[in-house]
């Protein structure tokens, strides 16, 4: 196994647990920002660590960069649309949730 | 089951999931929001299936524009769906299930999925894999011919096209050419044509790609039946017109459009401002490319779009007008399908036929469909972004009455 098969298989392994805990969070989570919260991470951190995982195993350095490039776009698109969904429930007075306050629209 | 089979039954599963989910749910924004999933998911079977100019478009115009159209749309009706009393109309679901399983039965007779022995792999597609752009008689371009390379040859190649006529003094073409019929293009001048001077080459054969692209969906799409294309984008452009026709009127004077509410947003501000660029030049890089690689007119014209329609939710629909007053959209509708019905008249007026794009450069015929594509590309593009933003702007303007 060359080296840089380890660092995509690690790599990948990395973007897959990423990616898992984040729909287990979906699941679980109890409100909308704190799911949001969760599937936000498999958007940007989840995709990214794949993305860079494949980007060590590319055949030429072109496909490398777009892997890469794909790669940056993702990391500030996906906040950013993260953002704009959390900014939306808040301007229309979504509650978070708390132990004492269930929270839920007003 | 190989891999591929396997990645497809579950795609396809989650189609169905997503459909039915679709029909169900009662929210309507989050059935619009379903739909872009589908759209979406339907782009991962097509990559899997390895033709990524449809999972383009799909994703594009499926994933992208339309949900942010359907959207808009349901910004001027209700949010949720009316409770309807569910009744089987039993006439309608006999209909539909015989339809059904005429279509079913229909697909038997089809070659298995991943049949090699499948008529498109011995017939067109042969053809079209010997790329000929770049090369005229291994003097010009940047790929000489393969060795031994027979062009004649290739046609015949498994019997699949014996149209190419074999009499070189064949000059019926001339006849057709309304220029040359009034001494206007003398024929000699044409028959100059390297290629076409070749001994015992037809100028046009009937049944012929005249040199290719190298994305052989574009080949087909904007050569082989480049007249489909053209009605498309024309079809694109009457629904623009409609919708101008049926939506627009005079804007009432001191009309105070309202000021953007998401520019006080910065995050989004900043962001927007910075990716803005880079997704319109991504849409003039899908638009020229698509000869090359996946992409199009139609793909690039949405991407590009999307940009705009990004800059009119952040800046307001004010600062988009100060870039594209809205009789410049107007315009740029037309335009498009001008420019693509006048690449196929220069064409004509050059001595070919109509979309013949191999006349547009005297010296390679391969070159010359690849100029003509692109600006049959351009053409497209125009006329999809502008009838895209026409749509969301009639809408937005809707919206602030």
């Amino acid at each position: 196994m060359h080296w840089n098969e380890i660092v995509t298989t690690v790599l990948l392994a990395l973007g897959c647990v990423v990616s898992l805990t984040g729909s287990l969070g979906l699941l679980r989570m109890p409100d909308f920002y704190t799911r949001l919260h969760t599937s936000g991470k498999t958007d940007s951190l989840g995709q990214f660590l794949i993305l860079i995982g494949l980007a060590f195993v590319t055949p030429d350095v072109l496909t490398c960069i777009k892997v890469v490039s794909v790669g940056m776009i993702l990391m500030i698109a996906a906040p950013t649309a993260t953002h704009a969904i959390t900014k939306a429930a808040h301007l229309h007075d979504l509650r978070p949730w708390t132990r004492s306050d269930p929270g839920g629209e007003p | 089951m190989t891999s591929v089979v396997l990645i497809d039954t579950v795609l396809l599963l989650l189609v169905t999931i997503t459909a039915i989910a679709i029909i169900e749910v009662r929210n309507l924004y989050t059935s619009a929001m379903l739909t872009s999933v589908y759209s979406l998911l339907m782009a991962l079977v097509w990559v899997n299936m390895h033709s990524m100019d449809v999972a383009f478009t799909e994703a594009a115009v499926g994933g992208g524009i339309s949900t942010i159209l359907l959207i808009g749309t349901l910004v001027h009706t209700a949010r949720e769906e009316k409770p309807l009393k569910v009744r089987v109309h039993w006439k309608a679901a006999v209909v539909t299930a015989l339809t059904g399983a005429a279509l079913i039965y229909g697909t038997f007779d089809m070659p298995r999925f991943g049949d090699p022995k499948a008529p498109i792999h011995h017939f067109r597609v042969p053809e079209m894999m010997a790329q000929t752009v770049g090369f005229v008689n291994g003097t010009k371009g940047k790929q000489a011919p393969p060795e031994g390379f027979d062009a004649r040859a290739y046609r015949s190649f498994n019997g699949a096209v014996t149209s190419v006529p074999d009499d070189p003094k064949d000059t019926a073409w001339r006849e057709t050419s309304v220029l040359a019929q009034h001494g206007i293009i003398v024929p000699e001048v044409l028959g100059s044509h390297p290629q076409h001077a070749e001994a015992g080459h037809h100028l046009h054969p009937p049944d012929d790609f005249n040199g290719h692209v190298p994305n052989s969906v574009t080949s087909l799409l904007a050569a082989y039946r480049g007249y489909d294309t053209m009605f498309e984008t024309t079809v694109i452009f009457t629904a623009g017109v409609s919708l101008i026709m049926l939506l627009r009127r005079p804007r009432r004077e001191g009309q105070t459009q309202k000021s953007a509410p998401l520019l006080d947003q910065a995050i989004l501000r900043v962001v927007s401002k910075m990716s803005i660029p880079f997704i319109l030049l991504f849409g003039l890089y899908v638009i020229t490319h698509g000869e090359l690689g996946p992409g199009g007119g139609f793909q690039g014209g949405v991407v590009i779009a999307c940009a705009f329609i990004l800059y009119a939710l952040i800046f307001g629909r004010p600062a988009l007008y100060r870039v594209l007053p809205p009789p410049v959209i107007d315009m740029l509708t037309g335009l498009g399908v001008l420019v693509y019905s006048g690449t196929g008249a220069a064409c004509l007026l050059l001595g070919g036929k109509f979309l013949d794009y191999s006349m547009l450069d005297t010296v390679s015929p391969g070159e010359g469909e690849a100029l003509g594509m692109t600006l049959v590309e351009y053409g497209v593009g125009i006329t999809v972004s502008m009838v895209m933003l026409n749509i969301f702007n009639q809408l937005a303007e809707e919206e602030s009455r």
